[in-house]
């Protein structure tokens, strides 16, 4: 056995390392200050959608409130690791090359790990940038009442009590921008509270009949807002889905397609 | 008979709405001939041949009839969009397969009436219109709306899902859904029971609900008390599977009566 004489890893100090990380965020984050389409929310409608967009050049950050992103895209339902989709969403799954089973005629099965893993990796490689740790706090809202952007903070400052923490956030524009937050439809509800939209609640649980309907609603509710997966459920008062994702990638893939009908690049 | 209206009507007249493969429509014409002598005449999609203009106006006036919470009797007074755009859709596809969104079934009843068969009806039809989409109305007892199976009028509405989902099914199927049993393993359980959504006896128990149609037009009261009778008013998916398939005779002997006379054309007064 040869023994190594050098050490593995070029000597950096811990300065260098900081700056780099300072430096890396930075220049994205100035960069994405203002980007075509912002993203609230990196479950599966909205990686699907930013991918699709990114794929044509559309700049497109999403904003996601965990560390993770995936969104419920890692676990089926009730904690088990297999996500299932309806037919036609295998064929999503074949297109992110992510392995399937049919669990019975129409019904397929993935891994979960597998399959979110895959899917954010095919946003970032289509070009999608992220700011995780970061909760969505309001909206921007322009002429005729347009939503423009959203107005950002870190998630931590929010999980702190007032008194400890008053760390005013900040706003991030964007030309359209995209709310698929899951049930919580947090920047419809932000509309809700200023008198602009009124959110219905989502129904109860109705697999077969909640997957189309979310597809077939989604689209824009708002000036400037497109409403993907569960949060067209709880905008318009549809059916809960349950644990299935055919309708979550489908719908991401359908607001990707009216994001580049408006930005005339479809 | 004091008091019935006696209209024996020219012609069931049978509109559609989607997709109601599921029911065989000749079954249902045959039996209607056979059992009252009336012409019957299928006229398919209701949307047929109606402007962009109109089927605007009509997608507008639908989209404000989603039973959006069933616990309140208000429907909400801001439409998006794309609740337009999605019934705009539907009305243009006649193929359409989805449903799932609950529409105030007595509004729904008025547009049809008011907008679409707009002087297609009159008291010489019975014009029915057999539709893929859910109605409800509001229960002044339990203050919430149900699902209904149809509503009598003019034009009778059917909902096909309706048959499924008006009628309950047994108190257990809810406690055990309640309880977390998965929607398959009862599906298996109750599989015969109650009436699924593909199911081969939905034409049958549809020409008990035609019927229950042509008694509302002759006579003002499309019910009938007797559990052995198809004009039974279910509220149970048991009860309607028994009145529709499996009761003593088909009508009781004071329903059979009255259709005789319809089949004799005698009056029923």
């Amino acid at each position: 056995m040869v023994e190594r004489k050098e050490k593995i890893f070029t000597p950096v100090s811990e300065k260098e390392v900081t700056r780099a990380i300072v430096d890396g965020f930075a220049k994205q984050f100035i960069e994405y200050v203002e980007s075509d389409c912002l993203i609230i929310g990196g479950g599966p409608s909205g990686l699907m959608a930013g991918r699709d967009i990114a794929l044509r050049g559309v700049k497109t950050l999403i904003v996601e409130r965990n560390n993770y992103i995936g969104g419920g895209f890692w676990i089926g339902g009730y904690l088990m690791n297999k996500v299932t989709v309806r037919e036609p969403g295998q064929e999503i799954l074949e297109e992110l090359g992510i392995p399937y089973e049919e669990a019975t005629k129409g019904l397929y099965v993935a891994d979960g790990p597998h399959a979110c893993s895959k899917l954010i990796s095919s946003a970032c490689d289509a070009g999608v940038k992220f700011a995780n740790m970061t909760i969505f706090d309001d909206v921007i809202l322009k002429e005729g009442n347009r939503v423009c952007g959203a107005v950002v903070n870190w998630t931590p400052v929010q999980a702190l009590p007032r008194e400890i923490t008053c760390v005013d956030p900040i706003a991030l524009e964007a030309k359209i921008v995209v709310d698929s937050t899951g049930h919580d439809a947090c920047v419809v509800k932000k509309l809700e509270e200023r008198g602009l939209l009124k959110t219905s609640g989502y129904g109860a649980m109705w697999v077969e009949q909640s997957e189309d309907l979310v597809v077939q609603h989604t689209g824009e509710a708002h000036p400037g807002l497109i409403v993907t997966g569960m949060a067209v459920a709880t905008t318009y008062g549809l059916p809960r889905m349950g644990p299935t994702f055919g309708a979550m990638l489908l719908s991401g893939r359908k607001g990707a397609q009216i994001i580049l009908k408006k930005m005339n690049k479809s | 008979m004091e008091g019935l209206i006696d209209l024996i009507p020219h012609s069931f007249n049978l509109y559609e709405e989607g997709d109601i493969s599921v029911i065989n429509i000749n079954g249902v014409k045959d039996y209607l001939k056979e059992k009252t002598a009336i012409t019957v005449t299928v006229f398919g999609n209701i949307y047929e041949g109606l402007s962009e203009k109109q089927i605007e106006t009509i997608a507008q006036k639908i989209a404000r009839l989603r039973i959006k919470n069933p616990m309140k009797r208000a429907l909400s007074n801001m439409i998006y969009d794309t609740e337009v755009n999605y019934e705009r859709e539907r009305i243009k596809d006649p193929t359409w397969k989805t449903f799932g969104i609950l529409y105030e079934g007595l509004l729904y009843q008025q547009v049809l009436n008011e907008f679409i068969l707009e002087g297609r009806l009159n008291e010489q039809y019975c014009t029915v219109l057999l539709t893929n989409q859910l109605i409800g109305t509001w229960d002044q007892d339990s203050l919430r709306y149900h699902i209904r199976t149809s509503i009598y009028g003019f034009p009778h509405i059917i909902s096909i899902p309706g048959l499924v989902m008006g009628p309950a099914k047994p108190r257990e199927f809810y406690l055990k859904r309640q309880m977390g049993v998965p929607m398959e393993l009862l599906e298996e359980e109750y599989k015969g029971k109650v009436l699924e959504h593909r199911d081969w006896r939905m034409t049958e128990v549809l020409k008990g609900y035609m019927m229950q149609a042509l008694f509302y037009h002759l006579t003002g009261n499309p019910f009938c008390e007797d559990r052995d009778c198809r004009l039974f008013n279910s509220h149970w998916q048991e009860d309607m599977i028994h009145a529709q398939l499996g009761g003593n005779y088909e009508f009781c002997p004071r329903h059979e009566g009255i259709l005789n006379r319809v089949r004799n054309r005698v009056s029923i007064r």
